[in-house]
């Protein structure tokens, strides 16, 4: 067996539109598991993330109605370490003829597992994620990024005037934007407040307990002008999906989840200006026009948005980004309800990164499945066919849209 | 006597140690690309714009204005640096824009567009001493 790197985009190409569908989604039991691991209760033993990724395999497998014999590919993304792809294969026991590993979060990985099936490599692939990074203390920020190939300079390049982490860079967009647009910590607010609401009615996240603005103002500060609850949160977990040819996908239990449009950009010099000023625009509006026009649509079209969440700011940045609101008025779209269920244009119904689950996107994704299959519960989007997920770094995105399949 | 602050490790090889010798003589330079006039920050082994290696250390005058600031109040340091930790964004009059501190005053005074300029203090990291350029109001 021949293992494929995943690290080649394929192009936005119509030809690809509408060709692949999630047929099975399985995921962990995020709530219930960071409860364990805070608890440590006498006997807990920390999950390996290939424990969490067979967890969720097995949940997949079983809501697809696939047998093992029928998934003859593998993709695997494990972010902070975790068994090659034919270990896992084998952990899972099943005999894929087709192995990728995929770079850890949900970005380019999901588009060329399609365009792999689309040109007759294999039929049906299960793409299995997990992290264990609560588990293993993944620390975001600091000594803990070093100069590496795979690492953007932003990480660790301006270590001797003691800035550096994930938030950080968040922090500094935060600013600008308040200056620019005269928006105030208690506006930026809106965002947690509604990604809690959309959590406390998915049962699965980690995030239950209400929250007020008053209790949002009173958390600490992390990098200010950002507050502990503008992050996601720190949690284990997996995910797996099942993806397999649209053709075959009609016979299985479920709506097919058809993959219908993708696009990738991103930011090639100047990073900073980029993403504190730029605020990954013309990244956003250049690779959600590629989505559209693979998809055949129009971005009124969507009718669902599940955006990256490592921060409130940046699900902002991809909202006004892809032209959803104008700039600057972001805020006052979360404000009006807008981004609630029945609003406008609702935003990470299962409560995302922030509240939900910490999972790159790929649990962004197990909720778009969810809506389009119409099986949401009480959180549901009245008829909804259209979704719109973006996967959104420090210097590049990658949207896809996905589509109710008859 | 001013004792030098401690500093979590600059970025050191080549093009970075010659960045941080001119900081050594006071003086604020950056590369620029010979091929198509990109000034570089952080400092690249190729040009990210047309890929050539052929740069020029050229003498920035020190000017930037504020582009934005934030301030750590979580310790990713291990305790190096004292909290809360103000950070600041800079534009500098050649284009780049920059990351580094506010010099004798906190940023909270700080508006967008503020004039500052450059200055250079003493600083140590595991590397040895060096001398950090930071932004003072002009």
């Amino acid at each position: 067996m021949d293992t494929f790197v995943t690290n080649r985009m394929p192009p936005a190409s119509p030809e690809f539109a509408r060709s692949t569908a999630i047929v099975g989604i399985g995921e962990t039991d995020y709530g219930a598991d960071y409860a364990a691991s805070r608890a440590k209760s006498p006997g807990y033993t920390a999950p390996t993330p290939e424990d969490l990724a067979a967890r969720a395999f097995e949940r997949a497998l079983s809501d697809c109605g696939l047998e093992r014999k029928d998934i003859d590919g593998l993709s695997t993304s494990f972010l902070f370490g975790g068994p090659a792809p034919d270990e896992m294969a084998r952990r899972l026991d099943i005999e894929p003829s087709y192995l990728t590993e995929g770079e850890g979060i949900l970005a380019g990985t999901l588009p060329m597992v399609c365009a792999d099936i689309a040109a007759g490599r294999c039929n049906t692939v299960a793409m299995v994620y997990a992290v264990a990074s609560r588990s293993m203390g993944v620390q975001f920020g600091g000594n803990a990024y070093k100069a590496a190939p795979a690492v953007p300079s932003s990480y660790y390049y301006h270590h001797p005037w003691g800035w550096s982490s994930q938030a950080a860079h968040w922090a500094l967009i935060a600013r600008y934007y308040h200056e620019t647009y005269g928006t105030t910590d208690a506006d930026l607010g809106a965002v947690a407040l509604q990604l809690r609401r959309n959590a406390i009615e998915a049962p699965n996240a980690v995030m239950q307990a209400p929250l007020t603005l008053e209790t949002y103002l009173d958390t600490r500060f992390i990098v200010r002008p950002l507050r502990l609850l503008d992050m996601c949160i720190v949690n284990d977990g997996a995910v797996c999906l099942i993806i397999s040819r649209a053709d075959r996908a009609r016979d299985l239990p479920h709506a097919p989840v058809l993959v219908a449009g993708w696009g990738e950009a991103k930011i090639k010099h100047d990073k900073l200006d980029g993403l504190v000023r730029g605020r990954l625009r013309p990244q956003l509006q250049d690779a959600g026009r590629q989505a559209l026009q693979m998809a055949g649509l129009q971005l009124s079209d969507i009718a669902h948005f599940e955006g990256y969440d490592p921060a409130s700011i940046h699900l902002i940045n991809q909202l006004e980004g892809y032209g959803f609101v104008e700039p600057g008025e972001g805020l006052a779209f979360f404000q009006s309800g807008q981004a609630a269920v029945g609003g406008s244009l609702p935003v990470n119904m299962a409560g995302g990164m922030m509240s939900g689950s910490y999972m790159h996107g790929w649990n962004l994704v197990a909720e778009i499945a969810k809506q389009l299959r119409h099986a949401a519960g009480s959180r549901q989007i009245s008829n909804v066919k259209t979704s719109l997920f973006s996967l959104a770094q420090t210097d590049q995105v990658h949207p896809i849209i996905f589509e109710r399949g008859a | 006597m001013i004792l030098a602050q401690r500093r979590p490790d600059r970025t050191l090889g080549p093009g970075h140690d010659t960045f941080w010798q001119w900081c050594g003589q006071d003086e604020l330079r950056l590369p620029r690309c010979r091929t198509c006039l990109h000034l570089a920050w952080p400092v690249v082994q190729e040009c990210d714009l047309c890929k050539s290696t052929d740069f020029t250390w050229e003498r920035l005058s020190g000017r930037a204005h504020v582009v934005s600031w934030c301030s750590f109040e979580k310790d990713y340091y291990a305790g190096i640096l004292p909290l809360p930790w103000d950070t600041l964004l800079v534009e500098l009059e050649e284009g780049p824009l920059f990351i580094s501190n506010p010099h004798e005053c906190g940023v909270d005074i700080m508006k967008v567009g503020m004039r500052l300029k450059v200055a250079f203090i003493d600083c140590e990291d595991q590397a040895g001493s060096f001398r950090l350029p930071v932004f003072e109001i002009e």
